[in-house]
């Protein structure tokens, strides 16, 4: 009757999917408020497509800083935070459902090179990757080997994963005992603490421990209800132990519990029905009537309403009240009927595979992962019944699974197009080279890199020789050159020249004082031109560089441009395919998942259908009763109360 | 009693082995997709924006107290390349510590000149709207500019710093 169904948790917020029984308690809540970064303690941000990806990751839009992370990682462009990077990989595959990927990411980061707090958030990520997959000793293992606090909130998110992984582990007094140690119990439990005491109460329940769980239900049942979420939670534990007490034969007990569950909340039918319950327990069928004829006219889709039908002539008959009870049974029959004729409708209305896309229409936000949630269902006929379904884990992941596949789908449609702008591109590129090749031929042609090279080399082979012989007219500047060969060839004039004339003399006299005058100025601006010439020859031999340098680089552009381009035109033609392929696969998966979900969508209201037909059966059956007693009564019987 | 009170609540269905083999289908189709979304990305990336011409423009806030950004805009060599108008998820994105790549493209090595003119609203929610002009020097490799609206609390106002990333 009470069974826990596996708590999950989500990865920045938790969803405990509790009880088919006793409710699904979310505890988004705890997270609504404040916000936790999925790594622990954000860093600054030191590489700028680092802030790119968290730009998205802080958006839920976990597809698009998955594809970014690694484009930059590929790209080598995140040498700040290479272990921050991998640590939220290995977060968004979680979120992506990858178990796979993400716990051999984490495990990688178990070694000594990494720091502490990163090591420990790679074991209590570790430790939600093995408890997803129900490894739960390994998750029990990983959780003990965080050493010291984990950031934020993650540090209550690891004490209620401990005491959910001790909980399926069947060491109950031991998630207890983690608990307490985490945040004893009182009025003002924290959301997380009162979900966790919430699942093991239940969980005692199952095992028939009904004092301990007694124990925390009542805590959870009567905590401060400060939000919506902790009401509703409040709410569930008192349901949870209200029934629990009523099997265990202690009414007034649960009586007292049941009452405490809002009457507007969505717990309240249940709580009627079982206040009711109690009071028929104590053969006090005048008072259980108050909570059931009060029920009678609330929705019938709900199970405790369909039970509230039979339990009112069933009271009646308690109090002989035969007439009312006779109708009672009649009207229930009929409305049982009805309900399951609807039920074929919305069966069949299924079956024409209109359920899950009216679903998907219907909520706009456009993300992939875990957190998805839906919003709000659509108002059709079929989805009536869908609050029943919801509640189920299984179908939860069906249709998030559905819904990536769909976006999926979108997102490679999407590609397929920029694929064929990635084509022209790949053409454009072919064509520029084509036409840019003979004018760079050209311009290359023009150019004698070689020759300039030799000239270059003589002239510090000329320079070497300057310096060596000390050859400080070689220096001169042109107008001074002009003057020294000048000088030259008077003196040249004047040897030949009668040296008795005493004209020659003085002419000898004055080319001898230039010449001298000129051999000072070469002599002292010699060192200087010398470091001026060396100095350009230095900055010609750099420059000389460049231009090889960039004579090499177009030679190799020009050599592996075409290379290049084929390379790319090799990529785009072979991720073609592959997204054509991925796309069918996409398609035929979504198909799939949606015939499975329609096949346990009809499989949930087949059984709903079952019920009802047994109240009906149990009905007619407490009809022919009454009237085989009528029949051999004595005339009184049609009385009322 | 004739009818248990405990009909009244549906069992929770059990996650059975022909969901275990569609999801597990379904995972890894989902890794395929996302290995393929990076190669798309790296190979966009490549083809359309080489690095040795690229220039991606860089939006970042830090604390945000004066300043709520509505939109940018970016001019480059007087040209505008690109217009963003942000939502309210994404500037709340940026305040996390987010970085929005808000322009890629090509650009010649040389000399150029990018505006970038911010809209929002300043201090005491009145409109706001301010430009700030950068001479860029694009080499050889790819160039990354951050625009960084900053809080400036000496005089209450925001400061909008071009930082320029090689």
């Amino acid at each position: 009757m009470i069974r826990l169904i596996k708590a999950k948790f989500q990865f920045q917020r938790i969803a405990l999917a509790a009880t088919g029984a006793f409710c699904v308690a979310l505890a988004a809540g705890a997270s609504e408020e404040v916000e936790r970064p999925l790594v622990g303690t954000p860093q600054p941000v030191k590489d700028l497509h680092w802030g790119d990806v968290l730009f998205y990751f802080y958006q839920d839009d976990f597809l698009q800083a998955l594809t970014r992370l690694g484009a930059a990682q590929d790209f080598n462009r995140l040498t700040h935070h290479t272990v921050e990077a991998e640590l939220l990989k290995g977060g968004l595959y979680l979120s992506l459902g990858q178990h796979e990927e993400a716990g051999r990411i984490f495990r990688m980061l178990l070694n000594d090179n990494v720091p502490l707090d990163v090591r420990n958030r790679a074991w209590f990520y570790l430790a939600k990757v093995w408890y997803q997959r129900n490894y739960l000793q390994e998750a029990a293992d990983a959780l003990a080997s965080i050493r010291g606090a984990l950031p934020g909130d993650l540090e209550p998110e690891r004490h209620l994963l401990e005491a959910q992984v001790l909980m399926y582990l069947g060491r109950y007094d031991d998630a207890v005992r983690a608990l307490e140690r985490w945040q004893p119990g009182g009025k003002r439990l924290d959301a997380w603490s009162a979900y966790a005491r919430f699942n093991i109460g239940v969980a005692f329940v199952r095992t028939g421990r009904i004092d301990d769980a007694a124990r925390l239900l009542d805590a959870v049942g009567q905590i401060s209800p400060q939000t919506e979420e902790l009401a509703a939670l409040r709410d569930k534990a008192n349901l949870a132990l209200g029934f629990a007490w009523l099997k265990d034969g202690k009414p007034n007990e649960a009586k007292a519990v049941l009452q405490r569950v809002r009457l507007r909340g969505p717990q309240s039918n249940k709580a009627l029905l079982g206040v009711g319950w109690a009071d028929a327990a104590e053969r006090r069928f005048t008072k259980a009537l108050v909570p059931w004829l009060e029920l009678r006219d609330r929705n019938l889709l709900d199970a405790a309403v369909q039970e509230a039908h039979l339990a009112i002539p069933y009271a009646y008959a308690q109090l002989d009240a035969t007439r009312q009870a006779v109708e009672q049974y009649t009207r229930a029959v009929e409305a049982f009927e009805q309900e399951s004729r609807r039920i074929d409708q919305s069966i069949a209305a299924i079956r024409e595979g209109r359920l899950l896309d009216a679903i998907i229409e219907n909520d706009p936000a456009d993300k992939v992962g875990w957190y998805w949630q839906l919003q709000n269902l659509p108002d059709a006929p079929e989805t009536r019944y869908l609050y029943h379904l919801l509640a189920s884990h299984e179908f939860q992941e069906g249709l998030k699974n559905y819904r990536d596949l769909k976006l999926m789908q979108r997102n490679l449609a999407s590609w397929e197009l920029s694929l064929t702008a990635f084509e022209d591109m790949v053409d454009t590129r072919r064509q520029a080279f084509e036409q840019r090749t003979p004018m760079l031929q050209q311009v290359l042609d023009r150019v004698d890199l070689d020759g300039l090279e030799a000239q270059q080399r003589e002239l510090e082979l000329r320079v070497d020789e300057i310096e060596r012989e000390n050859d400080v007219a070689a220096l001169a500047t042109a107008r001074e050159r002009e003057q020294w060969e000048k000088i030259l060839r008077i003196e040249e004039v004047l040897q030949r020249a009668d040296p008795s004339d005493p004209l020659v003399e003085e002419m000898r006299e004055k080319a001898r004082l230039v010449k001298g005058r000129l051999l000072w100025d070469f002599n002292s601006s010699y060192k200087a031109r010398l470091w001026k010439v060396r100095k350009e020859l230095r900055e010609l031999n750099v420059a000389a560089a460049e231009a090889r340098r960039r004579w090499v680089l177009v030679e190799r552009a020009r050599e592996e441009f075409p290379a290049r381009t084929e390379q790319f035109a090799e990529r785009v033609a072979g991720l073609k395919p592959r997204i054509a392929q991925l796309s069918g696969r996409l398609e035929r998966a979504a198909e799939a998942q949606n015939r499975y979900l329609a096949h346990i969508a009809i499989r949930e209201l087949e059984s709903q259908k079952k019920r009802l037909a047994e109240y009906s059966l149990q009905a007619r059956f407490a009809l022919a009763s009454i009237y085989d007693r009528a029949s051999s009564a004595a005339p009184s019987a049609g009385g009322t109360e | 009693m004739a009818v248990a009170f405990t009909s009244a609540f549906a069992q929770e269905p059990q996650v059975s082995e022909d969901f275990k083999s569609l999801d597990q289908e379904v995972q890894s189709l989902k890794k395929e997709v996302l290995d393929l979304n990076r190669e798309l990305f790296v190979l966009e990336e490549e083809l359309l924006f080489p690095a040795n011409t690229q220039v991606a423009i860089f939006v970042s806030m830090d604390v945000g107290e004066f300043f709520a950004l509505d939109s940018v805009t970016i001019k480059l060599d007087n040209k505008e390349v690109a217009n963003y108008l942000y939502t309210p998820r994404e500037a709340e994105a940026l305040l996390k510590g987010g970085v929005h790549r808000v322009y890629i493209g090509n650009l010649k090595a040389g000399e150029h000149e990018l505006i970038a003119i911010f809209t929002g609203q300043g201090p005491n929610a009145r409109d706001y709207r301010r430009g700030a002009t950068v001479k860029l020097e694009k080499g050889v490799g790819a160039k990354y500019v951050e625009l960084k609206i900053s809080d400036r609390a000496s005089r209450a106002q925001p400061e909008f710093i071009v930082k320029q990333w090689d």
